[in-house]
């Protein structure tokens, strides 16, 4: 008994010593460290809220009377669909917190290989690294379990006991798969004391895909299993249909994305007299999977979005039609709204992750667009070559989304049959492109202070 | 080759970075196609010195002159084109785009003066013949040895044909062949063009390809050496 | 260093006679003191004296006589022996420079003047002998030469820039003793 009395102390004495090596690191460190930390916090806090919430919901058994939102989340089936909706929004929350994590990475992958490099074992710096990691997470998922808590209790009575467990299970999920993650993500550096230096860029193809595509088949997973569970088999057909096609069309997109970026920069760098068309093509070619891991959850939105703009304006028109009495109108557009909502939330989480990438892009360069700008490069001419590396790539794989989505509401309206919408539905990629362009346009403020002579000095 | 005529003045320079003071009181005068190695520990405020004069900061107080040009009072933009075109620039490290390819990085320039790419690629070629270069063209900087990166950073700063190139500690990250190597190369092409080059340099055998020494100490000129006087 | 061994070394890339030897000498070794011809002549006697060359000739044609000198086996072996001995890195440096500093503090003249005008006189070596070696017809000995010597003076100039910057705690130092 007494030894496994020593081990545990030894191992919490290990940890507090690791933790306390954690924050002195991050305390010194440069303000990118805490804007990591606060972004990270925000985006664990968006994941368990609606993780919390779609649990909820899916707690809720049989018809109930439910006095908010015109009597959506009454009948069984309905809340379902809410609850994949809500499990939806999980991936372009992901991918904003993958954004967030690459947020000084380069500074963070040296300081943990330098580390090593004074002695640290590997074990130790994989441990601190998902220290850092998970406590910002766990920060971000305290603070959506210390909203969430109390509104059940508010809205629901007596919420079942197992509620609770799923509860304090889901608001530690985050935290645990974002410090396996980390430690995932650090292996190259853990490995070696010398970190990644001199960096020859793997093969990227294959594993974008795989992160790209894992989550989303999670989530999708998780949504089908709520739809399955809820009515037979054949009601749950169309939404699988809709659910499959959704997911296909975004990974085509990415690879469209990531396969345009390449042939486009290749093209283009060969022909192009413009500077700034120049080094975007460049770094396209080099990179174009950079590219297409930014842009996964922008293209998903857009293929969700045409969809149910489509969907919903046929929705409207038939029950407004002739012939048609509606007694509930007001369920109805509740239900509409609230998808709408959901979309438009999805959209603002996928710009805000856009934007954090230009600007972790900036950052990381800053060195180099310094001595750019040293030697007469205009900064017009960077500013708009990091526009373009945003423009280019994004504008085949917009209009690829933009038809998935189509393809999906016209399947509808034929099933349907009823009148197809177009101009509404095919507006809104180009709308997604233009704020697309206005998040990566936030960074330009941010190429002014880094293309400062002080920025010479360093590495 | 006449080196009476200041091509660039600078007068009673001061610069203060936070609250250390990097310059203070530093004049100094770069004749037309001279070659000038400005000299100091780590420190003396030599970076701080060049950036002055090439236009990339402003000095708290003092004058840069060129051509008749207060530099020191020239709007961004126009300083932006400057140090384009009458001025090349070359750094330890960090001045090529690590995406573009050797001949893009020499033609960059060009392609922002409104050249179009084959004469660019024309010109550039022949400027990385020059520098011994020719064969890399394809090559991006992170595939090439330090000494032909920074051989590739000189032609590209030569590539407008300036009347200055500024070169910070141009062989700083350089082993002692490659470093002669690439300032033989700058010192030949520079005589032969006819170009002011502003050396900066902690590295003796360096400062000894100059006509002329100016030292630098806590931010003050200490002493300046002409050597064509001192022979 | 040995001119028993150097022209022991030129003899053994074939008999030659003694103002040859000088002037291949002074062509080989550029930065080097020129050798007088009366020691390159010395020199060779003593080499036969003991045995490590001898006279193979006298050659005449159309001018003074002159001798002609080879190698012999033993010169050939005591060469090799030379050639792979290693150099003792010089344990006492004769140092004139800090001999004078020290003594400029002593006397209290200006020993930071000195230093100053002799890092000028250094440089402008420098610069002499980087004229030297990156003139276009410099060949690889030239330029070999001149690096020995630069490489040398710069390990001096570096030395004369330290010790300008402490040369106030040198001066009590010395003052005290």
């Amino acid at each position: 008994m007494s030894a496994s009395v020593k081990a545990q102390a030894s191992v919490r004495t290990l940890v507090m010593e690791d933790l306390r090596l954690a924050w002195q690191l991050t305390r010194g460190s440069d303000r990118r460290e805490w804007l990591r930390v606060l972004l990270t916090a925000v985006g664990a806090a968006l994941a368990t809220g609606f993780g919390l919430a779609a649990l909820g919901i899916g707690a809720v058994r049989g018809n109930v009377e439910f006095p908010y939102l015109n009597g959506l989340l009454d009948e069984p089936g309905v809340r379902n669909g809410v609850v994949a909706a809500l499990l939806l929004l999980l991936v372009p929350v992901l991918g904003f917190l993958a954004q967030c994590a690459r947020i000084g990475a380069v500074h963070r992958d040296r300081r943990l290989a330098s580390l090593r490099l004074v002695g640290a074992t590997a074990p130790q710096v994989r441990r601190i690294a998902a220290l850092e990691a998970g406590l910002a997470c766990l920060l971000g998922s305290a603070v959506a379990a210390a909203v969430s808590v109390p509104s059940l209790l508010f809205l629901w009575d007596r919420p079942p006991l197992w509620l609770w467990a799923a509860f304090a299970g889901a608001t530690l999920v985050v935290p645990v798969v974002a410090a396996l993650v980390s430690v995932l993500a650090l292996r190259r550096v853990v490995a070696s004391p010398l970190g990644w230096v001199r960096r020859v860029r793997p093969e990227r193809g294959a594993s974008a895909l795989l992160t790209l595509g894992a989550p989303t088949l999670m989530v999708g997973a998780a949504a089908a299993l709520v739809l399955m569970g809820g009515e037979e088999l054949s009601y749950t057909a169309f939404p699988l249909a809709v659910l499959g096609a959704v997911t296909l069309t975004a990974v085509g997109s990415v690879a469209v994305s990531g396969g345009t970026a390449k042939l486009m920069g290749r093209w283009l760098a060969a022909r192009t007299d413009n500077p700034a068309v120049l080094i975007a093509a460049e770094r396209l070619r080099t990179d174009p999977w950079a590219a297409a891991r930014t842009h996964a959850a922008v293209l998903l939105v857009t293929v969700v979005g045409v969809s149910f703009l489509g969907i919903r304006q046929m929705l409207l028109d038939d029950l407004n039609g002739p012939g048609r009495r509606v007694d509930d109108m007001a369920f109805y557009t509740t239900g509409i709204n609230l998808t709408g909502a959901a979309v438009l939330v999805a959209l603002t989480i996928t710009l805000s992750g856009l934007a954090v990438g230009a600007a972790e892009s900036l950052a990381t360069r800053r060195h180099g667009l310094a001595a750019q700008a040293a030697a007469g490069v205009p900064q017009a001419v960077l500013g708009r070559a990091l526009l373009l590396e945003t423009a280019l790539p994004l504008a085949p794989a917009m209009l690829l989304a933009g038809l998935g989505g189509t393809a999906v509401y016209l399947a509808y309206g034929i099933v349907a049959q009823v009148s197809v919408p177009l101009l509404l539905p095919l507006l809104f990629p180009a709308m997604v492109y233009a704020s697309c362009l206005l998040a990566a346009a936030t960074a330009l403020p941010l190429l002014r202070r880094v293309v400062q002579p002080g920025e010479l000095r360093y590495a | 080759m006449s080196h009476e005529v200041p091509l660039l003045t600078a007068r009673a320079l001061a610069k203060t970075h936070g609250r250390t003071k990097a310059l203070r009181d530093a004049t100094i005068e770069l004749r037309a196609g001279e070659i000038l190695a400005v000299t100091g520990t780590s420190g003396s405020g030599k970076s701080t010195l060049l950036h002055c004069l090439a236009g990339i900061v402003r000095p708290d107080e003092g004058s840069v002159v060129y051509a008749g040009q207060r530099l020191d009072q020239l709007p961004d933009k126009r300083l932006s084109e400057l140090r384009r075109t009458e001025f090349g620039v070359v750094f330890q490290f960090g001045q090529l785009i690590p995406e573009l390819t050797a001949i893009d990085n020499v033609a960059l320039p060009l392609l922002l003066a409104g050249v179009g790419r084959a004469e660019a690629h024309k010109r550039a070629g022949a400027w990385m013949e020059r520098f011994g270069v020719r064969g890399q063209e394809e090559q991006r900087p992170g595939e090439m040895s330090g000494g032909q990166a920074q051989r590739v950073s000189m032609a590209r700063a030569l590539v407008t044909g300036p009347k200055i190139v500024f070169a910070d500690e141009p062989t700083g990250a350089l082993d002692s062949l490659a470093s002669e190597q690439v300032m033989a190369a700058m010192v030949h092409t520079a005589r032969e063009a006819g170009i002011a080059v502003l050396l900066i340099t902690h590295d003796h055998q360096v400062a000894a390809y100059a006509d002329r020494e100016v030292r630098l100490r806590d931010g003050a000129i200490e002493d300046s050496v002409d050597f064509e006087v001192a022979q | 260093m040995s001119t028993r061994h150097i022209l022991l070394g030129l003899l053994a890339g074939g008999p030659s006679h003694g103002y040859d030897l000088k002037r291949r000498h002074d062509e080989r070794f550029p930065q080097a003191r020129p050798l007088a011809y009366g020691q390159v002549y010395t020199t060779l006697q003593r080499l036969v004296r003991d045995g490590l060359a001898e006279i193979e000739g006298t050659d005449s044609a159309g001018g003074p006589e002159r001798t002609r000198y080879r190698s012999t086996d033993e010169g050939a072996r005591e060469l090799a022996k030379w050639t792979g001995e290693i150099t003792p890195p010089a344990p006492f440096v004769t140092n004139e420079i800090f001999a004078k500093v020290v003594c400029a503090i002593l006397a209290s003249t200006d020993p930071a003047g000195y230093l100053r005008a002799q890092r000028a006189a250094h440089m402008e070596r420098m610069r002499q002998l980087t004229a030297v070696k990156t003139a276009t017809d410099a060949d690889l000995a030239t330029v070999l030469s001149a690096d020995y010597a630069l490489s040398h003076l710069d390990a001096d100039l570096r030395w004369m820039t330290t010790t300008a910057a402490r040369l106030t705690t040198l001066t009590a130092e010395v003052d005290a003793a």
